[in-house]
Parts: structure tokens; sequence; C-alpha cells
């Protein structure tokens, strides 16, 4: 078992999702044990992959070999157009199988304490099995096309799960946009995908990179095609200016949230960009989009997480945060350090979405201003949740602080100075954020006694989860060092894993990481020294400058700005067409046409006078005529 | 497939025609009786169709296959050698176009088991149409064929007009006189062909290879394309399809957006690409901008419409636009998708009526505000209408993206900024869905619908069949790509 059998990875299940959908009232407890066992062997058969994969490192020479590319035709018209179905195995995509699977089966262990009781249990855990096959089968894919439908169904499912408590309305609103905001990023990825093939003739990835790379390629067209391809990405990592729908997805259950929304389909644009960087790489203006795309999402979504009342909406404009952190990453042309940014971010960031779901399955209630003093009553919660947002706000020696090093380091040496200090100010409001959530939700007064009241630690299987992903968030920031990946049976660190032109050993920048973390400290000791967990501090913050506050809180405005274009324009030319369609087209064309005979039938019977004189006359006047005519002619 | 197989084809004329003479001699009152004659002649019309689809050899040099002939009028008149003959056979294209009808004939005769109006007359009526639209794809003589043609149209009238509702009277005669009109282009295209080959036939076969001056051919494809594209819904001339679509009943609706509209884009392959290859060729540009302005204003228009059955309407005018557009290209991909999208908007539609009909039938409103989360009242209902809305939208994996993929890499090809757009109408097309998902299917419901009960049996039988149909297409297309691409790849003109 090994590479060859990468394709199982969704195929198991994918296989689980149809069982369970259409059988799981059937089964004992919904299924829900099938389908969480059928992860567990996707875990076990990831690993093997992986395994499999190791075998081909030979000191830092780095030898996949035809080896890892496995294809079978699925479409083909003669000679012009083939379609295959294939899987490809390379060390982006082992990354991504390590943190798709583990997350998984973490989300769906938790699932089963915090879903329990819920309506449409089973259809739930069949949901989550479709999701993760998606997820997989887009982290296998060799080809453009096949990633395109693994994208979109990774969508559907990220649709169907925004929307679970279809009764809420809000919810059902919240899975329409996210559905359609990433569906116009898609129509960008389609458009480059067809773009390559047109310019290439192919369709698989490798195929492109090394035509590229041999300047097989127009440079503006290929400029353009990437442009297109990177909306598609921005489009489902919820980048500027398509970044409005990742807050409102919140809408889905939390362990929806924790893997969906923070640890694996979000990040599929970061996964689409880094496979493509050799691309990019080639034409570096539309890699420069890409870095200051990421830069100013990073900040202006630091800034709206710092006034944010939702937990669960702090942690999604967290997300879409630190995934422009890793676009900038990207732009710099690192892709070790968007890689491994990614690896650790899906770490704690699933966490906190977990942890913030205990506090709500226990509280029932998500906003900061009635939380608070939640520290002694779940102790796990607390705690662990805690390390999720010290490695957030990325302190030493938390998986966080080493990953967030990486990519400053690269955005300083790539991007330059400005890039640098506004990324490294993100990452102080990011610490400043992390900090006022932290406070507010467990410690101080509570403010809402009856929820404090009721409050009380979530059963084992909810932070059983919890303990393993911060495990997981204080040691697998150690995956940089060299002498940690020799251990694990690889050349070294991260950096000769993953990597573009040459393997690279772990560097450390004391200088860079040192001026950050001092920033991020500083953050947190301000936070800790204004809010104190007082929510009347967080009032007085509002009151200091009500109207940036309420700029803030309104996130720019942007998504006035949408709905109203969305009404005003798109609506309104539909209201014109359909005007037209049935006043132009419709009423005078046809109807008016079909009048007009009839009118015309009404003045012409008067012809039909049945009187003899008319006739003969008419009969008189044709005779004269035709002679006429017929002289005329000779 | 064999030429004995051509007696197969003969039986797909023969089955709903016999089943049509058969009711007659069924007395009104007896339902059963009714019920089950049209359960198995509906049965073996789906059975023979699958056989045909599947026996077609796409890998033979044999571009007709189970050609079968008999003379009917030779030597009199204006007629000489093989004057007139019943005629069948099929090529790929044809061969995916029976498997549709085949498939849409049953499940609309499963769904129309409710109707309780003149039922007897209803299933005549409706098995003439049936054998109207497999005669035409089988036949491969003009005279039979626009017999056939006109045979599949003319029944609608009476079974809109009766069986109809919401302004049926003018639905059904906005219909008549539209494609009627267009049937005369028709009329007067096929003698112009007939008399300019010279040949005293009407064998097609023998038609395709003739040779046209290409003059002529610029002259008259144009008057092929009008009248067989009015049919196909090509803009502007296809708002009796909107209007047809909201008064017709279930099956009909099922029958004349799924398949009836295909005879159109059929058609213009027939007549159009191959018989006059030159003259499409100079005209495929101007089919290319009708279908990408009808894929866009069908579906913008689709964005306004609050009535479920004129959005469907307008829906299907959009998505007929993308078989132009495909068509426009003259490339093989272009084409193949174009044929695809045919069946794949067929069976999608199909599917879309017939949830339609499901609840209208209950609650005699169709207005998309009335209703609020009917998810809660009819799960599996509105489970297959989302199936069929995420084909409508092109969600990889379902029978929508395989022919729409195609269609774009065909316009990419020929015209990129047309095929951006026709991307981009994928766009529009998923907001008007996911609209009425969100504002019909989810939120809390609304109590006025309590009463409503889930689909009949019959219903999820016919959905389920067309459900199916459209996976099948959407996982595993080589079936279809192979059996289409074959016959386009054999087009005269048409680039690879």
């Amino acid at each position: 078992m090994g590479m060859e059998q990468a394709w199982l990875l969704p195929a198991i299940p994918v296989a689980l999702f149809v069982v369970v959908a259409l059988f799981g009232r059937f089964l004992p407890r919904e299924g829900d044990w099938l389908v969480i066992a059928g992860m567990a062997a996707t875990v076990v058969l990831g690993l093997l992959v992986i395994l499999d994969f190791q075998g081909y490192f030979e000191g830092s020479a780095f030898a996949p070999a035809g080896e890892n590319h496995y294809a079978f035709e699925w479409a083909a018209i003669a000679d012009v157009l083939a379609i295959d179905f294939s899987t490809y195995v390379d060390s982006i995509t082992v990354v991504m199988i390590a943190v798709v699977t583990v997350v998984a089966l973490m989300v769906m262990v938790y699932s089963v304490g915090y879903m329990h009781g819920e309506a449409r249990y089973g259809w739930y855990f069949a949901l989550l099995s479709f999701f993760t096959a998606a997820m997989l089968l887009l982290v296998v894919s060799g080809n453009l096309l096949q990633l395109y439908l693994a994208w979109e169904a990774v969508g559907l499912a990220s649709y169907l799960l925004i929307g679970f408590y279809w009764e809420r309305q809000s919810a059902a609103e919240a899975a329409k946009k996210a559905f359609i905001t990433t569906r116009v990023g898609d129509v960008g990825l389609l458009i480059g995908i067809i773009l390559l093939w047109r310019a290439s003739g192919t369709f698989e990835i490798q195929e492109i990179i090394a035509l590229a790379q041999s300047g097989g390629f127009d440079e503006t067209y290929l400029t353009v095609a990437m442009l297109f391809l990177f909306a598609g990405a921005a489009g489902k990592s919820a980048q500027f200016p398509l970044h409005v729908w990742l807050p409102d997805a919140m809408e889905g259950p939390t362990p929806v949230s924790a893997l969906i929304h923070a640890a694996t389909m979000v990040v599929a644009g970061v996964y689409l960009v880094a496979r493509m960087l050799p691309v990019f790489d080639t034409v570096l203006v539309a890699r420069d989009v890409v870095l200051y795309v990421g830069l100013l999402t990073a900040l202006m979504a630091a800034t709206m997480g710092l006034v944010a009342s939702d937990i669960k909406r702090v942690l999604a404009y967290s997300t879409v945060s630190q995934l422009g952190f890793m676009f900038v990453a990207l732009g710099a042309g690192s892709v070790t350090a968007a890689m491994f940014h990614l690896f650790t971010h899906a770490f704690f960031k699933s966490l906190l979405f977990l942890g913030s779901g205990s506090v709500i399955h226990a509280t029932g209630r998500q906003h900061v201003e009635q939380l608070g003093g939640l520290w002694s009553k779940m102790p796990v919660t607390g705690w662990t949740f805690l390390v999720g947002g010290l490695a957030l706000a990325g302190l030493a020696p938390l998986a966080g602080f080493w990953s967030k090093d990486e990519i400053l380091y690269a955005a300083l040496s790539e991007g330059g100075a400005f890039v640098y200090v506004t990324l490294a100010a993100t990452a102080a409001l990011t610490a400043l954020y992390t900090t006022r959530l932290v406070l507010l939700t467990f410690f101080g007064a509570p403010r809402d006694s009856s929820a404090h009241a009721h409050a009380h630690e979530s059963p084992r299987i909810m932070t059983l989860p919890l303990l393993v992903l911060a495990t997981l968030s204080v040691v697998a920031g150690v995956v940089a060092f060299d002498g940690v990946g020799e251990l694990l049976g690889f050349a070294g660190g991260i950096g000769y894993l993953v990597f573009t032109e040459k393997a690279h050993a772990f560097e450390f920048h004391p200088d860079i990481a040192g001026a950050a973390t001092a920033a991020s400290l500083l953050a947190v000791a301000a936070g800790l020294v204004y809010w104190r967990g007082a929510a009347e501090r967080a009032a007085r913050a509002q009151a200091w400058a009500p109207e940036l506050h309420r700029m803030l809180v309104e996130r720019y405005y942007m998504d006035h700005l949408y709905q109203a274009a969305v009404d005003r324009i798109v609506l309104g030319l539909a209201g014109i067409v359909a005007w037209v369609d049935d006043h132009i087209v419709n009423r005078t064309g046809v109807d008016g046409g079909a009048q007009g005979i009839g009118y015309a039938g009404l003045r012409l019977k008067f012809l039909q006078t049945g009187r003899i004189p008319n006739y003969a006359l008419a009969m008189a006047l044709g005779i004269v005529t035709l002679a006429l005519v017929a002289f005329g002619a000779s | 497939m064999t030429e004995n197989d051509g007696l197969l084809l003969l039986a797909l004329l023969l089955l709903p025609l016999g089943s049509a003479l058969l009711l007659m001699l069924v007395p009104s009152r007896e339902r059963s009786a009714i019920i089950a004659l049209t359960a198995a002649s509906s049965l073996a019309m789906f059975a023979v169709s699958v056989y045909v689809f599947l026996s077609y050899d796409y890998g033979s040099s044999e571009q007709f296959q189970g050609v079968r002939a008999w003379t009917w009028m030779e030597n009199v008149g204006i007629l000489g050698e093989k004057g007139i003959q019943l005629k069948v056979g099929i090529d790929g294209i044809a061969a995916a176009m029976v498997l549709l009808t085949g498939i849409i004939t049953m499940a609309g005769t499963w769904v129309s088991w409710k109707i309780t109006h003149r039922t007897k007359d209803f299933f005549i009526l409706l098995y003439i149409l049936a054998a109207g639209v497999f005669g035409t794809f089988v036949m491969l003589d003009l005279f039979f064929w626009f017999l056939l043609y006109e045979t599949a149209v003319l029944p609608m009238y009476l079974l809109i007009a009766v069986w109809g509702s919401t302004r049926k009277e003018y639905g059904a005669m906005k219909l008549m006189m539209m494609l009627v009109a267009a049937s005369i282009l028709i009329f007067a295209g096929i003698f112009a062909i007939y008399t300019e080959a010279g040949l005293g036939t009407f064998d097609l076969e023998a038609l395709f290879s003739a040779d046209y001056p290409v003059s002529f051919q610029k002259l008259f494809f144009p008057v092929i394309a009008i009248g067989c594209g009015t049919l196909g819904g090509l803009f502007p001339l296809h708002s009796w399809s909107p209007d047809g679509h909201a008064a017709a009943p279930t099956a009909v609706s099922m029958l004349h957006a799924g398949v009836l509209m295909k005879l159109g884009a059929f058609g213009i392959i027939r007549l159009g690409f191959q018989v006059l290859p030159e003259g499409a060729e100079f005209w495929a540009p101007g089919l290319l901008t009708l279908g990408i302005v009808a894929a866009l204003y069908g579906a913008v228009s689709a964005l306004r419409q609050t009535d479920l059955k004129l959005m469907t309407g307008f829906s299907s005018v959009s998505h007929m636009g993308y078989v132009f557009v495909g068509l426009g290209t003259f490339n093989a991909i272009g084409i193949t998708g174009s044929v695809l999208q045919m069946f794949a908007h067929g069976v999608m539609t199909a599917l879309f009526f017939l949830l339609i009909g499901a609840m209208y039938d209950q609650s005699h409103d169709r207005e998309i505000p009335h209703f609020s989360g009917m998810a809660k009242q009819m799960p599996v209902w509105a489970a297959f209408f989302v199936i069929a809305g995420l084909a409508s939208l092109g969600l990889p994996g379902l029978s929508g993206f395989v022919a729409e993929l195609h269609i774009f890499i065909g316009a990419f090809r020929a015209y990129p900024l047309v095929g951006g757009l026709a991307v981009l109408t994928a766009a529009i097309t998923a907001t008007y869905l996911l609209r009425m998902f969100a504002q019909s299917f989810f939120g809390e419901m609304h109590p006025a619908w309590s009463g409503m009960r889930e689909m009949t049996w019959p219903e999820r039988a016919g959905s389920a069949v067309l459900a199916g149909s459209i996976l099948w297409l959407g996982l595993w297309p080589s079936p279809w790509i192979d059996r289409i691409a074959a016959t386009v790849e054999g087009l005269q003109g048409v680039a690879l």
C-alpha cells in the first residue's frame, strides 16, 4: 500500500457517505461510528502513503520519479481533448494529507458529543464524510480539471453544512452567500484552467509547470491565466475582495467551522497557488498580486477581528487574516513558509474553533458580552483555548511562532521593509485581538449569570480532541527543525520537504523573530492591562472613536456595498431585460404580429362586400393591369 | 449494430403509435387497463432505447447503423429511384437522443397516471407525440422526417389547451402559431434541397453526399436554422417557450422542454450541418452570437421571474443558448458539447418540470415568494430539486458540467471572449437557483403548506430515473462522448 493507492483516500469516505446518506437511518446511532471508523482507516492509509513517499528521499535528493503519478482516461475526443483521472503525490500533497485526515478525525470524534441529540445527526456525519472525500480528492489530483471537480464538491459540502440548520433563514442566506461568492471566484478558476489548456493542450499540472519553466507560454497570456486562477483561489480562501462569505459561514455547526472554514477547505486556495507556484514564479506580476492581496486581507481582517463580539466571528476574521499571511508567503515565493504556516494554523485554529464550540455547547451563548468567568468552570476548554490562542498570537515556543517567523523572513527578504512592517504590525494586532478574546471569554466577572450558572465542562469525547489538538499546537512547529525531520526519516526539516527550487536547512532569525515577538508581547501586555476581562472597558473603546469602531463592526461596509450592487445593478439590469422580453420581444414582436394580422383581417374583410359591381370593377382593373404589364414586357 | 437492429429502430416508432391505437380500443373508464398498458409500453420503449444506445458501435467506420429501408413510392411524378422510403438508421447523435426520449417518455408516463380528466385521450396524444419524436430521431428519409417532425409538434396544441393551466389557450395558440410558421421555413428548405440535389429521392444519405453550390448553401442554411431553431428556443424566437411551458401539463412540459426543443437543434445538425456544411460554416458565427445572447439573456431574465415554471422556462432558453454556442464554435469539442448539453438539459429540465408538477398539483400555486421551508414538508422532493438545480448550475459530477465544459472549451478555442461570457452565465444561473432555494426550500416553513404531501411513488420513481441519468452522465460520460464524438468528427468542415 502506498502512493499507488492514493485514490483510496477519497474513495473510502465517499463510499461511506453514500452508505450513511441512504441507509444511515437504519443503522444504530445513525451510522456515526461507520463514518469515524472509515476516517480512522483513511488516517492509516494516509500514513502509509506518506511512508511510501518518504522512501523516495535519499539524502536531500527529492526523487519521486514517475512512481507518484497514476492516471486513467475519463473522457476523450479523438486527439484533441483528453481528460484523465490521475493521482499525484508530492511533498505538498503529503502535508495536506496529514492535515486533512488528522483534523477530520478529531472533528468527527468531537462531533459525537457536540451534535448529540440534533436532528439529522446521520446526515451530518454523511456530509462530513463527503466533505473529507472531496478535500482528499482535491489534494491528490494530478490535473486541474479533476482539481476543479473536487474544488466544487468541497464547495457543495460547505454549502450544505453552512446551511445545516436550514430552518434558520440566516443559515440559508449564509449558505447561499458562501456558494455564490466562491462561485464568482470559480468562474475565474475555470477560465484560468481552460486558458492554460488552450495554450498547452493539457490539464496535467506537472506538464503545465514544465512548459511554463521552459518558456512555452506567452508571458502576458500566462499572467492573465494565472490571475484568473488566483481569482478562484481568492474566492475559496476568502481573500479580499471575496472574503465576505467566511464570517457569515459561521452559521454552520461549530465543528464544521473548525474543519471546513479553518483548517481545510479555506486553505484550498493556498494549496492551489502553492501547487502552481513554479508557474507564478515565471510571471512575477501575478505573484506580486498574490502578495499584496494577501497583505491587504491580513491587515483588514485583523482589524475587524478586534471589534467583533461573536467568538466564532472573531475566529473567522482571524482565519481570513492568517490565510492572508500564507498568501504573502506565496507571493514572496516561499512555498515552504506558506505550507508550514498552513500546517500549524490548521491545528491551532481548529483547536480554537472546537474550544469555542465547547463554550457554546456549555453556555448556549456565543457573544463575548454574555460570557466571562468560565476559566474555573471549564478548565480543559480554558487551558486548551489558551494554548491555541498563544499559538495564534505567535508566541514562542508554540507552533504558530515558528511558522510566522518563516513568513516574516520571506516577507522581508522578498517583499521589502514595507511588507515586513505591515505584516509584523498585523501579527501584533493578532496578539491583541486574541488576548481580548481569551480575556473576555474566560476571565472577569460573568456577564450573563444564568449562562454562567449552567456552564459545565464538556464531555470527554469533546475534550479529548481538544487535548490532542492542543498538543499538536504546541509541538507542530518543531517539524521545522532538521533534527526532528531526520528523526522522522526525512532528509531534514520542512525546508527539505517542501520547496520550489532547492532544499534548505532550517534557519532561525533572532532579529526578525525578536522584533515581531516583542511587538506581539507588547500587544498582549497592552491587552492584559486594558481589558482585564472587564466588558465596560470594551464599551469604552467604542466611545473612543465611534465612527472607526462602527466602520470595523460594519466590515468596512463592503457587505452593504455588495448587497446594494446585487440589488440595484444586477437585479435592475435583470428587470430591464425581463421588461424588454415581455414588452418588446413578446408583446410587440409576437403578440403584436398576431394582432397586426388580426387587425389587417378586420380591415380587409370589407373588401368582401358581396356586391357584384365591386367585384366586376376589381376584375376589370386586374385585366387592365395585366394587359399593361404584358404589353410593357413585349 | 446489425442491420436487424434496424427493426428495433422501427419498433421505436411503432411502439408508441401502436400503444396509441390500442388505447383507442380501451374503454375510458378502465383506468387500470390504461395504466397497465402505458406502463408496459413505456418500459418497452425505455428498454429498446437503452439497447439501441448501447449497441451503437462507435468504433465502426459505418456512420449510420441499423439502416433499413422500405420503399413507399418511386418513379412517379417528380420522384425517381427510391423516391420516398421509410428508411431508418441512426448515428451517434441520434443514438443519444433516442436514449433521452426513452428516459423522458417513461418518466412522463409515470407521472401522468395522476391525471383524472380524459386520461385515455391524454395518453393517446402523448404517445402520438412520442412517436413523432422517436421517429424524427431515427428517420433517414427527408419526407418522413418532416412528417414525423410535424407529428411531434401538433399534439402539443390539444395537450396544452385541454389539460394545461395558467393562460393555457394563449400559451397553446402562441406555441402553435410560432412553430407552424417556422415549419413553413423548414418545408421550403426541404424542397429547395430536394430540387437542388436533383436526385429524385428524399433519401437523406443520398442528400448528404450530393453537391450543392456554396451560394445555395449560404442562402438556405439560415432558412433551416431559423425554422428548426424556433423549436430549439433560438433567441429572439424563444418567446413561445416560457409561456408554453407555464401553460402545459407536467408530462407535456417534460417532453416538450426535455426532448421537443432538442428536435430543433437536432434538425439544425441533420439538415444544416450534414446537408449544407459550407452554409453551416459560413453562418456558424451568427449561430454562436445568437446562442451566447440567449444564454445570458435567458439567465438574466430568469433572475426576475417569480413563477417557478417561468423561471425554469427562461432557464431553458439560457441552456439551449449553450447548445447554439457549441454548434457555432464549429469545432468537434464544441459540437460534441452541444449534443451532450441537449441530453443533459433534457433530463435536468424534465426533472424540474416533474417536481414543479408534483408541487403544483397540490398547491395550485407556483409563485416562489409564496413558499418557504418546503424542505421540511417534502424532503425527498426538495432533495431531487436540489440535484436538478445543481446540475443546472453546472456542478462538476453532474450532467450539466460535462456538457458545459465541452462547450466552454470549444468556445475558448474559437472565440475566447464568448467562452468567458459562457462561463459567467453559469455563475448567474447559480444566483437565480440558489436565491430560489433559500427562499422556498429553506427557512421556517410557511404554515399554509402544512397539508402538502410528499411525492407519490410513481413520481419518486420517475425522479430517480432522471436523477440517475444526471449522475451517470456527470460521473462517467464516456459512453455518450464516444458515440457523439465519433459522429461529430465525421462532419464535413468541422475543425477537430
